[in-house]
Order: C-alpha cells, then structure tokens, then sequence
C-alpha cells in the first residue's frame, strides 16, 4: 500500500466511524442511565431524511441539520415516554419506533422526491484545520473532513467530561446503577432518563446528518442500513465507556472502509463479504470479550417509585 | 337454565371478549388503520379507490386470496418461534436473517442435492429439513453465545440477521454458490429455478388458487408448539427459566439447555418460513429474498402476547395488509411503505398501552 493510498484508507475509516461514534456515545450515556434505546437506527433515520431534504428544499445544508435535529426530537420524546412514563418493554418499543421511522420517511420520500431520486442535495463543508491539515499527503486526505466531524469530537470531549468530572455525570450513573436511591437522595430518575434518551436523540440526529448530507450528499430509503445497531454494539463492545466505545466505532469504520479500499488495491474479496464484515466484527466483539457485570445495573428495567 | 343466568353468563361472555387484552389490539389496529387512510388522502390519492385496490388485493380474486394465507403461514412460523422464545424470556429478533439461511439452504438442496427423483414427497421434504437445520443452527449460535458468554441475544440476532442477508446476496452473486451459470453478461444474480418435484404441492393442484402445503402444516405446528408451551414440561422448563433463571437452575432445570432449545427452535421455524417462501412461491433464489418477512412475522410474535392464536390472527392480518398494500401501489400507486407505517404504529401502541393492560389484568 503506498502512502497516499494508506492516507486515503485512514480518512475514510474515520469518515465511515463518524456517525456511528456519534450515535454510540448518545447511545452510551442513554444506556448508563437505564434506558436501552433500540431507535437510534430509527432516529439516525429520520434526521437522515429530515436533514436532506431541509438542505434540498433550501438549499442550505446548515438549515437542512438544524431541521434534522428538531425532527428527531419528537422520536425521541416519544421513546422516553414509552420507556419511561408507560414502562413499555424498552426493546419492543425501540423496534416499534424503527419500523415506523422506516415507513414514514420511504413514504414521504417517495412522495417528496418522486422521479427526482437520488438528486444531488447541497451538503456541509468541508474544513481544512490549521497545521493537522498542512501534512503532506495526510492532510488533505486524512484531516480535511466536513466540520460537523471535529464538532462531534468535541461534543464528546465536552461528553466525557461532564460524565467524568460533574454531578450529572454521577446522577446518571446513579439512575442506571442505583435508581432506588437516586430517587431517595432526591434526584429524579424519570426526568434524568428523558434528558438521556433526548441527548441520545441529539447524538442520533447528528449522525443522521452526517450520513445524508455530510458524506454522501444524498438519501436513500432505509440508508442506515443497520448502522444504529452496530452504534448499540459497539456500546457493549466498549463496555459502556466513552474509549471502548470510540475504539470500537473505530474499528467497524475502518471495517466499512475495507469495503472501497480492498478492491483499489486489487484484493479480491466477494463483495457481500466486505459489505458484510462490520456485522461479523460487531458480532465478534460482542460475544468474545464481554461479560454481563460491565452492564448498568438496571439496563433496560423501567423504574417505578 | 334460567333467563337471569343466561344473562350472565352472556355478561362473562360479553367480558371476556372486551377484556383489554384482545380489546387493546384491536383498538391499536384500528386507530393504525385509521392513520393510514388519513396518510391516504394527504398523499392526494382517492380514499375510497385505494381501499378498493386494498382489497381486491386480499380477497378479490383466488389468487389474491391464496398469496395472502401463503404470505400468513410464513408469518405464523416466524411468531410461533418469537413466542416459544419468549415464554423463556428470551427476544429472537433474528427471523430474517432465519429464513435467508433456510432459504439458502433449501435451494442448494433442491437444486444439487439430487433430491428430484426421491419418492414419498422427500423431493420437497428434504430441502425443507435442510431449512430447518440451518435455522436451528443460526438461532443456535445465538443461544451459545448467550450461554456461554451472557451475550444479549437482542443485539447478536440483529446482527445475525444482517450476515444472514447478506450471506445470501453473497450465494446468489457468486457462480461458485448458487448463482446460475452466467451464459452472458445480462445473466441475472439469482439461483436456477428449482425442479418441479421439489416445489410445494398445491392443495387444490389449481394453480389459479395457489395454496400450497405450507398452509396445513402451519396449522399442524401451531397445535405442537401450543401444546409443547401449555402441556409439556419443555413448556415448563421455558416458563421457568422466563420467569426466574436462578430459581430454576435450583429445581434442577438446565439453563444452558432451555436457552438453546428455545432460541433454536425460533430458529428453526425461521429456517422452515424461508422454505415455505422458496419451496412454495419464489422458486429461484434472489437478492432481497427474505423481504422483511421476519420482521412482520416478530411483529405477529409481539402481538400475540405470548398466545399462539394471536399469532394466527396477527399473521393473517399482516399477510393480507400486505398483499392489500402491494395492489394498492400497483392500482392506486399508494406506496407499500404506506403499510410498514401502519405496522410500526400498531407495535408502539401496543408497547405503550401494556401498561394498561397489565393494570387491568391484575384489578
């Protein structure tokens, strides 16, 4: 492999990694609080759609994300209250919301675009960091991303952080932990575990976006093809914390970017071997290595008073 | 009997069929129903016209009508498996993936096992046993790695799902599997089609009405797994290790064995749906094949909450919404999307109203 071409390799791995990292640490910070929150493909979904077609109808993909955001805000209101206030089996509903999320936005793609499928939609920039991008060869090709990567990297910084180092980070811990006495020591648990799966929504929407108008410009029906659940494995995988996790989102990135980078360089593997090694690895990874006392310890258990 | 207990007992009666736990289903489906006639008219598409295609699609003509039941026992399969599963508490969402190996699986038995000229209908037979194993083998892994490594078998059917599809994107793309010889560059990515002793008999051998064996034996498994839940101590052994792994391990009840004959016998019904759809219908293997199938077929599953009649009644409605769907794009171009809303708003709804239910149940 030359050089540029091993440049070329790391730049899509981590342009590949980005929604699912993205959608793994919202996922990650839902799951600490209790709530397993199955919609993330549903929700990566929907901001996918949302987001295309607000930057196809004004021709500003800033507006386009922003309207991506806002529309999986309503998603996920809706999962928390089901996972929540009705204590609906967290699993059925996640799925339930997937279902629909893929229903909706077919149906509304299909009638919004119609014979003009596969339009090209004005996307984010790209953006070029001081002295990372001046690198020969690895600059252009590694660091200069669209900027919604680098705001997403700080996003989870600033995510890190505030679990690490704040009281919401331990009242978090608390409601996925301890819920009893969370509640006895006055926090609230219900309200804890709305913020999570909101904030999960947030991450959701963004990866979302980053799929349809930051790397491919486009939208395709069901085009998240699974990844909500690779960003659900690689929470396992990562044992619920915030390097696991992006070590693994990572590593089914640099999976995905086999897919493009093997045949560039004459390795003949089947196709659908490629296309389908991010799955084989999450399931790898999440049966090897992990055992159950790394889970929150109410994952997935609704709470009542 | 007296006028005052026949009013009573028509009072019990009466009871028993609005208590929640049928009510609520039907209420959730017509409320989901509702919103699709609603979508139907935002769409600027005739109400009354695309009700009409939905049900010449279900009923309107013998063919119509057979697709759907055939379409209903491969959803059945799928739901039997889901609550056999269940009853252990265990969540088996990996019926795509479940029929995409059966159906693989059936093919290359049909097509190169030399099975054509058995007698005693082991033509068709076999290719269905093969299905069978190789679903049981693909729930299977998931058992084992719940059991040996505490795996979530949620996220481990899911993601065997996806290999399973792509598993057979792969045997139908590649001529060293089962793609058919390529005489020239236009050959499609898809299997020979099947011998003609190896397809399903037809029930009536009319073929404008093309039921085919599927059907009976559908039926014939829902009183074995009924019975296996409700009268067998491997129904026993379910419930235990559902209700209290811990407790059941005490009173002697193997959890590793439990976990892995449930989930592989959902595997193995799974297996059986893809060779229904293969053996049965399709005939040739092709890229998409399993169609969402194994999701409609979990949804039934959810539905039913746990009871196998449920299942049969999720099922037939789901494969007729379906077949209705499917005219409706092609007369009153509704897209069939259109009914995977409806679906996902019946699952959340009933999600959100268990609540109720079990409020009720326990009064």
């Amino acid at each position: 492999m030359t050089l540029e071409l091993f440049a070329v390799f790391l730049g899509s791995s981590i342009r590949l990694a980005t929604p699912l990292l993205l959608a793994g640490i919202g996922e990650m910070v839902s799951e600490r609080a209790g709530v397993l929150n199955m919609s993330i493909e549903g929700m990566m979904l929907m901001s996918a759609f949302a987001a295309a077609v607000g930057a196809w109808g004004t021709g500003d993909p800033l507006i386009g994300l922003l309207i991506g955001i806002v529309s999986v805000v309503p998603v996920a209101l809706l999962q928390a209250c089901l996972s929540n206030t009705l204590r609906a089996n967290q699993i059925v509903s996640g799925i339930g919301i997937n279902i629909l999320v893929l229903g909706a936005t077919t149906l509304a793609y299909r009638e919004i675009f119609g014979a003009r499928s596969r339009a090209e939609i004005p996307g984010l920039a790209k953006v070029k960091p001081p002295l990372l991008g001046d690198i020969p060869t690895f600059g252009p090709a590694v660091f200069e991303q669209v900027w919604l990567l680098y705001a997403g990297v700080a996003l989870i910084i600033i995510t890190a952080l505030t679990l690490r180092y704040t009281s919401i980070g331990l009242a978090i811990h608390a409601a996925g932990a301890e819920p009893k006495a969370a509640d006895k020591s006055g926090l609230s648990v219900t309200r804890i575990r709305y913020g999570c799966v909101v904030f999960a929504g947030f991450m959701a929407s963004l990866a979302g976006a980053f799929l349809s108008i930051g790397d491919i410009h486009t939208f395709t029906e069901g085009m998240t093809r699974g990844a909500g659940y690779l960003a659900i494995a690689s929470v396992i995988f990562g044992k619920w914390r915030i390097g696991g996790t992006t070590i693994a989102c990572l590593l089914f990135g640099t999976a995905t970017a086999l897919q493009f980078q093997l045949p560039a360089l004459g390795v003949v593997l089947p196709n659908a071997l490629l296309i389908m090694l991010p799955y084989l690895l999450a399931l790898l990874a999440v049966s090897g290595l992990v055992g159950r006392q790394f889970a929150p310890a109410t994952l997935g258990e609704p709470y009542r008073r | 009997m007296t006028a005052v207990n026949q009013e009573r007992s028509f009072a019990a009666a009466l009871r028993y069929v609005l208590r929640p736990a049928l009510l609520v289903p039907v209420l959730a489906v017509a409320f989901a129903a509702l919103v699709g006639l609603v979508l139907i008219a935002m769409i600027g598409v005739s109400v009354p016209k695309a009700v009409a295609a939905f049900i010449d699609g279900t009923f309107g003509s013998p063919f119509a009508l057979a697709a759907s039941l055939n379409r209903s026992s491969v959803f059945a399969l799928v739901g039997f498996g889901f609550v056999l599963a269940n009853r252990a508490n265990l969540t088996n969402v990996g019926g795509e993936g479940q029929i995409a190996v059966g159906g693989i699986a059936a093919t290359a038995v049909a097509l190169y096992g030399h099975v054509s000229g058995f007698p005693l209908g082991l033509a068709f037979i076999l290719p269905m046993l093969a299905a069978v194993i190789a679903g049981a083998l693909w729930g299977g892994l998931a058992a084992v790695l719940k059991v040996n490594s505490g795996t979530n078998e949620v996220i481990s059917t899911l993601l065997l799902s996806f290999i399973g599809v792509w598993l057979l994107y792969w045997s139908v793309q590649s001529p060293a599997l089962l793609r058919k010889p390529m005489t020239s560059s236009a050959t499609l990515p898809e299997s020979l089609e099947i011998p003609d002793a190896t397809q399903l008999p037809l029930l009536t051998g009319d073929y404008s009405f093309p039921v085919h064996i599927g059907l009976p034996l559908t039926l014939l498994l829902a009183i074995v797994v009924g019975v296996i839940l409700s009268r067998t101590i491997l129904g026993f052994r379910l419930r235990a290790v559902g209700l209290n792994p811990a407790a059941a391990k005490r009173a002697g009840v193997s959890y590793a064995r439990t976990v892995i004959f449930a989930l592989s016998t959902a595997g193995a019904l799974g297996g059986l749906a893809g060779a229904l759809m293969l053996l049965g219908e399709q005939y040739t293997l092709k890229d998409g094949f399993s169609s969402g199938y194994g999701f409609d077929g979990l949804v039934a599953g959810l539905l039913a909450r746990g009871s196998i009649l449920g299942v049969i009644a999720a099922s037939l409605l789901f494969g007729f919404m379906r077949s209705g769907g499917i005219n409706m794009e092609m007369v009153a171009a509704v897209p069939t999307a259109l009914v995977v809303v409806i679906q996902g708003l019946i699952v959340i709804t009933l999600a959100g109203a268990n609540l109720f239910i079990e409020k009720w149940e326990r009064r």
